[in-house]
C-alpha cells in the first residue's frame, strides 16, 4: 500500500481532523518530556487522535494489515524516551479519549478513558471523598493511560503503593487488533495476572482504551511536617529512625541545599535557606494516629539533629509547604539551562552512602548536581545540571549519569523507580539483568506481540529481538544433553 | 516441532533422581493421583535442572511447597514427577531497616512470621496451617487474605522474583527495592499462574511495621441485609478497619458462638487509637437489633487465622469449596440467593466484604455437589472451585468462566512451557 492509500484508510478510520502526516504538524511529536540531546528527534509517519476504543483498534489492525510500528503516547510527559517512534510508523495519541466513564464509589472504582488527566481525576473524585492515589510530579498534565504505561509513583506510593496496586482492570487492544477486557471490580480473577503484567510495559504489550482504577477513601486526618536538617546524613537518619519507629507516613520527601535555594529563588515557598536538607513529612489516616505520629515524628527529627520544625494544620499551610516541592523541577532553569533527571532507587539504608557518591561524582565531574527525592522508598532524583552548548559537557552528563546508575545497581538498587526503561535506558539493562533474565522478559514480549511492531526499541536492550531469542534458548537446552539441535 | 530436544524418560528419571533425595510418592497425590517419583531438590540450580530434564524426557512435573493449597487446579494431564521445594527455605535477603526481604519459595509462614515479628514486622497474611503453608505456594496461587482491604494483598507487596523455567534457566524479575519499573513486570505474571509457566524459586516482598495492637469488632445481626447494611456502611467510612468480614449464622455459631449474621472488623494501630477506632465502627455498624463485642489482641489473631481455614484451598474429599468474586454492593444479594438455594448442602459462607469476594463451602455427594458447581460457576464476576473431591472435578474447569484474554494466556504457555512440563492441564483452560 502507498503512503497515499494508507493516509485515505487512516482518514477513514480517525476522520480528516484526527490524523496529521504534514511535517510541520507532526514536530511535536518527533519529541516526549525527554531530552533530545540524549533521545535524538524521531518522526512518525502519520499521527493519529482516534476518538473511540474502536478507532484505535482499527488503526491497529491496518498497522498490522502494511507491517507498521504502533507507537502509544499519552501527554508525552514522559522522561525516558517511551513515547518517541524510533522506527517511524503510527503514534496513536489517546488525548482525545479524555472521559470519566464511571465513578462507583460503593465499590471503589472508577472507569476512565486513557487520556484523563491524572490530576483532573482526583479533583473530581474528592468531592466524593475518594482520589486516585499515584500522583506523579506531572500529575498536572500527565494522562492515566501514561501512569498505566508507565507504573508511575509519586511521592504518595511510599503507602499507597505505585500505579499497579490501583488499576483493578483494564480494556486494552492488542497487538493483533483484538480487544479485551482484563481484571475487574473485584481482585483474584481466575487466569494469568493480564493487568499486572500490562501495567508498566511501556506500551509494548498493548495499548489501554479504558482504566478501571481503584478509588481510595480520603483519610480522616492529615498533617505535614517540614524539619530543617544540617546536611542529608542527619536528615536520612531521621528517615530511618521514622520508619524503624514503625510509622508508615504517607509522604516523605527530602531536598538538599541546591534544590531549596532553587526553589526559594523561584517560588519563596518559605523553606529555611540555610538547611542542608529537608524533610517533608505527611501524615494521614485517623485523626488519633495522626495528632499521635506527628508529635513522634517531630520528636524523632529533633532527635536527630533537625533544628527547625514546622507543622502545617490547615490545608492551606499543607499546600504551601508541598509547593516547594511540587515545583522542585521547574525551578532548576534558576540553576542552569538544562538538566538531566537520573530515576534510580537503592534500598533505603543505602541512601546516605549512595548520596555521598553522588556527591564525590558531581565534584568528579564537574557538574553541580541538585537532589529532591522520594527519601522514605529510597527513589533518588539526583539533578545534573548542565548547559548543552557548552563543548565536552553533553557527553560529561552521560558519563556522570551512567556513574550514578552503575553505583546504584552495585549496592542493589535498581535503573528506574518510576520513569520506566523507554529507549534510554534500555541498553542499561544488562547492568541489572542477566541474559536469562531478559530472554524471559523478551517471551514475554514475544507471547503479545510476535512481530515486534508495538513501541518498538523499548524496555529490552538492543540485540533482544524475540525471535533470536527464541532459538538461542531451544539450542541451549540440546547443547545442556548433549543432543543434537534439529 | 523444530529445536525439540529428547531425553528417554527412563533416563529422565534417572537424572533426577541425582539431584535431590527421594520422597514416598504416596505423599506427593493430587486429586487422587500419584507421581512416578517425588524428589526433594535443594538449590535453585537443581530445580532448574529439574525442570530441563523433564521438558526434555517428556514427563511432568507438578511443584510443591507443604501442599496446603492443593486443592487448587484441575485434574493433573499428566503426572511424573513431584518437585518437593521445602528444602528451598532460606531467607535469604532481610535488612530489617529497608523493610524488605528476600525468601526462598519453600519458607513456611510460621518461620517467616517469626523471623519478622523478631523485627517488629510483618507480612499482613493470616492462615489456618502457618507450619504447612509456604510464601512459594501462596504466590503460585494468588490467594490473599481478608486483610487485603487495609494493607493490600500479596500481589501488592510482592517487588522481586525468581524463577525456574522448563528451559533449565533461572530468571529474574523485579528486584529488592520498593519501587522498581525496570523491565516487565515478571512477578505478577506468574503470580496465581500455579505454577504453570515457571517454578517460583524465590520472592521478594515490601514489608510492614507490625501494629502495636489488634482487636476485632463483632457485630451479630438478626438478618442478613441488616448486616450487610453495616458492613457497607463502614466500608463507606473513613474509619479504616484492615479486614471486613460477614459470617453466616452457621459459621459464626462455629467460630464465635453466635448463630447470627456476624460482621467482623479489624483493627489494628497503636493502642489506644485501636479501642477508640473499634468503638467508632460499633457507632458506624450498629443497628437496632445488633449486638457487638471486642475480641482482644490474641483472640483477634485466633479468629482471623483459623476463619482462614474456611478461605483456602485445602484439598477436600468430602466437600467442595467455591470463591466468587462479586462487587461489595451486590454480595448482600448473592450471599441470600445462595442461602436459598443451596441451604441443604452449605456448610459455611464468609463474605470478605473488604475485597468483594464469597467463600462458601458445601457438603453433600458427589452428585449434590456437582449440580452445585453448575449452578454456582454462574455467580457473581467470577467463579472458582478451589477444593473439590477429584470425582466432583471430573469434566470441569475449577477455574469457572474464562475471562477474555485466554488466547493470550495459551501463547504465554506455549512460549514459556512448549512442551507443557509445569503442571500440565491444572490451571485455567486446561493450561
Amino acid at each position: 500500500m502507498d503512503r497515499a492509500a494508507l493516509r485515505t484508510r487512516l482518514s477513514e478510520i480517525v476522520g480528516p481532523d484526527g490524523l496529521l502526516d504534514d511535517p510541520d504538524e507532526l514536530l511535536v511529536y518527533e519529541y516526549d518530556a525527554s531530552d533530545e540531546v540524549f533521545a535524538g528527534y524521531h518522526r512518525p509517519d502519520f499521527t493519529v487522535l482516534p476518538q473511540t476504543a474502536e478507532q484505535v483498534s482499527a488503526v491497529v489492525r491496518l498497522a498490522n494489515e502494511v507491517g507498521l510500528p504502533v507507537i502509544p503516547r499519552g501527554a508525552g510527559t514522559g522522561l525516558a524516551g517511551g513515547a518517541l517512534a524510533l522506527r517511524g510508523g503510527i503514534l496513536i495519541v489517546l488525548t482525545r479519549m479524555n472521559r470519566i466513564l464511571e465513578v462507583n464509589e460503593r465499590d471503589g472504582y472508577a472507569i476512565v478513558e486513557p487520556g484523563v488527566i491524572n490530576l483532573e481525576l482526583s479533583t473530581a473524585l474528592q468531592p466524593r471523598g475518594y482520589f486516585f492515589a499515584p500522583d506523579p510530579a506531572s500529575q498536572r498534565a500527565c494522562t492515566v493511560g501514561g501512569n498505566v504505561g508507565n507504573n508511575s509513583g509519586g511521592p504518595h506510593c511510599l503507602k499507597y503503593g505505585v500505579t499497579t496496586n490501583h488499576i483493578l482492570g483494564l480494556e486494552v487492544v492488542l497487538p493483533d487488533g483484538e480487544r479485551i477486557w482484563t481484571g475487574g471490580p473485584v481482585p483474584e480473577t481466575p487466569g494469568v495476572d493480564l493487568t499486572g503484567v500490562l501495567v508498566g510495559s511501556e506500551g509494548t504489550l498493548g495499548i489501554v482504551t479504558k482504566v478501571m482504577v481503584r478509588l481510595t477513601r480520603l483519610p480522616e486526618a492529615v498533617s505535614v511536617l517540614l524539619a530543617a536538617f544540617p546536611d542529608i546524613e542527619t536528615a536520612s537518619h531521621a528517615t530511618s529512625a521514622i520508619i524503624a519507629a514503625g510509622i508508615l507516613p504517607a509522604a516523605l520527601e527530602m531536598m538538599d541545599h541546591l534544590t531549596i535555594k532553587a526553589v526559594e529563588d523561584a517560588f519563596h515557598a518559605g523553606y529555611p535557606r540555610e538547611a542542608g536538607a529537608v524533610l517533608l513529612v505527611e501524615l494521614d489516616g485517623l485523626q488519633e494516629i495522626v495528632a499521635d505520629n506527628t508529635q513522634r515524628v517531630a520528636e524523632l527529627c529533633r532527635q536527630h539533629s533537625a533544628w527547625e520544625v514546622r507543622v502545617a494544620r490547615t490545608k492551606e499551610e499543607r499546600d504551601l509547604l508541598w509547593l516547594g516541592r511540587k515545583s522542585a523541577f521547574g525551578a532548576m532553569g534558576r540553576l542552569a539551562p538544562n538538566y538531566y533527571l537520573v530515576d534510580t532507587t537503592v534500598p533505603r539504608t543505602k541512601l546516605p552512602a549512595t548520596m555521598r557518591r553522588v556527591e564525590e561524582l558531581s565534584r568528579e565531574y564537574r557538574l553541580p548536581i541538585a537532589n529532591v527525592f522520594h527519601a522514605g522508598d529510597g527513589n533518588l532524583h539526583p539533578l545534573v545540571l548542565f548547559d548543552r552548548h557548552r563543548p565536552g559537557e553533553v557527553e560529561r552528563v552521560l558519563e556522570c549519569t551512567t556513574e550514578i546508575l552503575r553505583y546504584c545497581v552495585d549496592v542493589g538498587g535498581t535503573l528506574s523507580g518510576e520513569h520506566g526503561i523507554g529507549f534510554e535506558k534500555r541498553d542499561y539493562m544488562t547492568l541489572v539483568f542477566t541474559t536469562e533474565d531478559l530472554c524471559a522478559m523478551a517471551g514475554l514480549k514475544r507471547s503479545f506481540d510476535p512481530r515486534e511492531l508495538f513501541n518498538p526499541e523499548k524496555v529490552l536492550p538492543t540485540g533482544f529481538r524475540c525471535g533470536e531469542v527464541a532459538v538461542l534458548r531451544q539450542q541451549a537446552l540440546a547443547q545442556r544433553f548433549g543432543l543434537e539441535y534439529v | 516441532m523444530t529445536g525439540t530436544t529428547r531425553l528417554a524418560p527412563d533416563m529422565a528419571l534417572q537424572r533426577l533422581g541425582e539431584l535431590g533425595s527421594r520422597c514416598d510418592p504416596l505423599n506427593y497425590t493430587v486429586d487422587g493421583r500419584q507421581p512416578r517419583v517425588a524428589i526433594r531438590v535443594a538449590s535453585p540450580e537443581a530445580v532448574a535442572e529439574a525442570l530441563a530434564v523433564c521438558a526434555s524426557g517428556g514427563l511432568a512435573l507438578v511443584p510443591w511447597g507443604g501442599g496446603g493449597q492443593m486443592g487448587l487446579g484441575n485434574l493433573p494431564e499428566r503426572y511424573d514427577v513431584a518437585l518437593d521445594l521445602r528444602e528451598l527455605k532460606a531467607v535469604v535477603d532481610y535488612e530489617p531497616d529497608d523493610l524488605t526481604i528476600g525468601v526462598q519459595a519453600g519458607c513456611s509462614l510460621a518461620y517467616l512470621a517469626t523471623i519478622l515479628s523478631e523485627h517488629g514486622q510483618m507480612l499482613p497474611l493470616d492462615t489456618h496451617d502457618p507450619e504447612r503453608i509456604t510464601i512459594g505456594g501462596l504466590v503460585a496461587t494468588g490467594l490473599g487474605c481478608p486483610r487485603r482491604f487495609g494493607y493490600g494483598s500479596l500481589r501488592d507487596l510482592i517487588i522481586g522474583i525468581t524463577v525456574a523455567l522448563p528451559d533449565g534457566t533461572l530468571a529474574r524479575g523485579g528486584g529488592m527495592v520498593v519501587k522498581n519499573v525496570s523491565g516487565y513486570d515478571m512477578m505478577r505474571l506468574h503470580f496465581g499462574a500455579l505454577g504453570s509457566l515457571g517454578v517460583i524459586v524465590r520472592a521478594n516482598f515490601k514489608l510492614l511495621p507490625l501494629p502495636e495492637a489488634q482487636e476485632t469488632l463483632l457485630v451479630t445481626f438478626r438478618a442478613l441485609e441488616e448486616a450487610m447494611n453495616g458492613a457497607l456502611a463502614v466500608r463507606g467510612s473513613q474509619l479504616a478497619p484492615t479486614a471486613l468480614a460477614l459470617l453466616a449464622p452457621g459459621t459464626a455459631e462455629r467460630f464465635v458462638g453466635m448463630a447470627r449474621w456476624t460482621l467482623a472488623a479489624r483493627c489494628e494501630g497503636p493502642d489506644g487509637a485501636v479501642r477508640r477506632q473499634a468503638e467508632r465502627l460499633r457507632e458506624t455498624a450498629a443497628s437496632l437489633t445488633s449486638d457487638a463485642y471486642v475480641l482482644e489482641h490474641e483472640e483477634t489473631l485466633r479468629f482471623w487465622s483459623s476463619l482462614q481455614g474456611k478461605l483456602a484451598a485445602t484439598p477436600l474429599t468430602d466437600r467442595i469449596r467455591v470463591r466468587i468474586g462479586e462487587v461489595p454492593s451486590r454480595l448482600g444479594e448473592l450471599a441470600a440467593q445462595l442461602v436459598s438455594v443451596w441451604d441443604s448442602v452449605l456448610e459455611d459462607l464468609v463474605l470478605d466484604v473488604g475485597s468483594g469476594l464469597a467463600f462458601a463451602t458445601l457438603a453433600g455427594t458427589v452428585e449434590e455437589l456437582r449440580a452445585a458447581w453448575l449452578d454456582l460457576v454462574a455467580y457473581g464476576r467470577h467463579a472458582t472451585m478451589l477444593a473439590a473431591p477429584h470425582e466432583v472435578k471430573v469434566g470441569y474447569d475449577v477455574f469457572g468462566r474464562h475471562p477474555e484474554g485466554v488466547a493470550i494466556m495459551q501463547r504465554l504457555k506455549e512460549t514459556f512451557d512448549p512442551e507443557r512440563t509445569l503442571n500440565p492441564g491444572r490451571f485455567i483452560a486446561l493450561l
